[in-house]
């Protein structure tokens, strides 16, 4: 098959509301009493109004990455944007986690296609912790 | 009159790093594990680490530059990925404070990052906004 019409097939094939294939993970992240970052310590991360020591976002954004690196695969490595914010009261250890990715914008290109993706995570709450926008070449 | 620290003194244009990370097997593996990475196997054989896996540096090099910040809470963060991380090889991670402001009564940092390889080709490219706790 040429490459404009496998091309052609993929953008036929995908619209804008189609979900990727969601990602569930049991949050967990090691408990450090002195480590330096007080917010992922219980104490201080209940004072701060929250439920507990705070799942790192490098950890949460990791969640994410992953979902869509499944999707994207090799190309994320090379053309992934993302841009979130963590909003909420976050996630504690043994919070179940979704992440989901809905396609909001496809961009045709010569040979793959720019999509732009609504991308959350949410707890088994249904509180959205962490939300914003991915984008990458789907070939 | 008063002395200006932490949060009011901090400049911006301030430089962190640069960190040198050598991304050993063990090292991507354990953090791998560590995120329940289930593609970790997959990765191994390409010889490639999970993407993003530099990302929590940042925190570390923020704290290693800011003596008095005690908590840093992310509230944006923003990525582009240019070219995977190789297992095996060293990686330099610059960064720079952009920006400072108030919200809400709350103390916000801006940082840009780059990551880049041994012959300084830029591997990814971020900018995070944290509040800034003293």
């Amino acid at each position: 098959m040429r490459a404009e019409e496998k091309m052609e097939k993929i953008t036929r094939s995908l619209k804008v509301g189609d979900e990727i294939p969601i990602l569930t993970k049991t949050a967990y992240m090691p408990i450090d009493p002195n480590g330096r970052n007080v917010i992922h310590t219980d104490e201080y991360a209940r004072d701060f109004g929250m439920r507990g020591a705070l799942i790192g976002g490098s950890t949460l954004l990791s969640y994410v990455l992953e979902m869509l690196y499944n999707y994207f695969g090799q190309n994320w490595f090379y053309h992934g944007k993302i841009n979130v914010s963590f909003i909420g009261g976050g996630a504690v250890n043994g919070d179940i986690v979704t992440a989901h990715g809905v396609i909001k914008a496809i961009e045709k290109k010569a040979d793959s296609n720019r999509l732009t993706l609504d991308v959350y995570l949410e707890t088994q709450m249904q509180e959205k912790i962490v939300v914003g926008e991915a984008s990458c070449l789907k070939s | 009159m008063t002395e200006k620290s932490g949060w009011e003194a901090l400049p911006i244009g301030l430089e962190m790093g640069p960190l040198e990370i050598v991304l050993d097997s063990n090292t991507v593996k354990k953090r791998a594990e560590l995120v329940q990475w289930e593609t970790q196997e997959q990765l191994e054989k390409l010889g490639l680490t999970p993407p993003g896996f530099t990302i929590r540096y940042h925190a570390q090099m923020k704290f290693a530059a800011l003596p008095d910040l005690r908590a840093s809470i992310w509230a944006k963060s923003e990525h582009e990925f240019l070219k995977p991380m190789k297992v095996g090889s060293k990686v330099y991670i610059r960064g720079k404070i952009i920006e400072k402001y108030v919200k809400r009564d709350r103390n916000y940092v801006v940082a840009d990052y780059e990551t880049a390889d041994e012959d300084g080709e830029v591997l990814m490219k971020s900018r995070e906004t944290t509040v800034y706790v003293e």
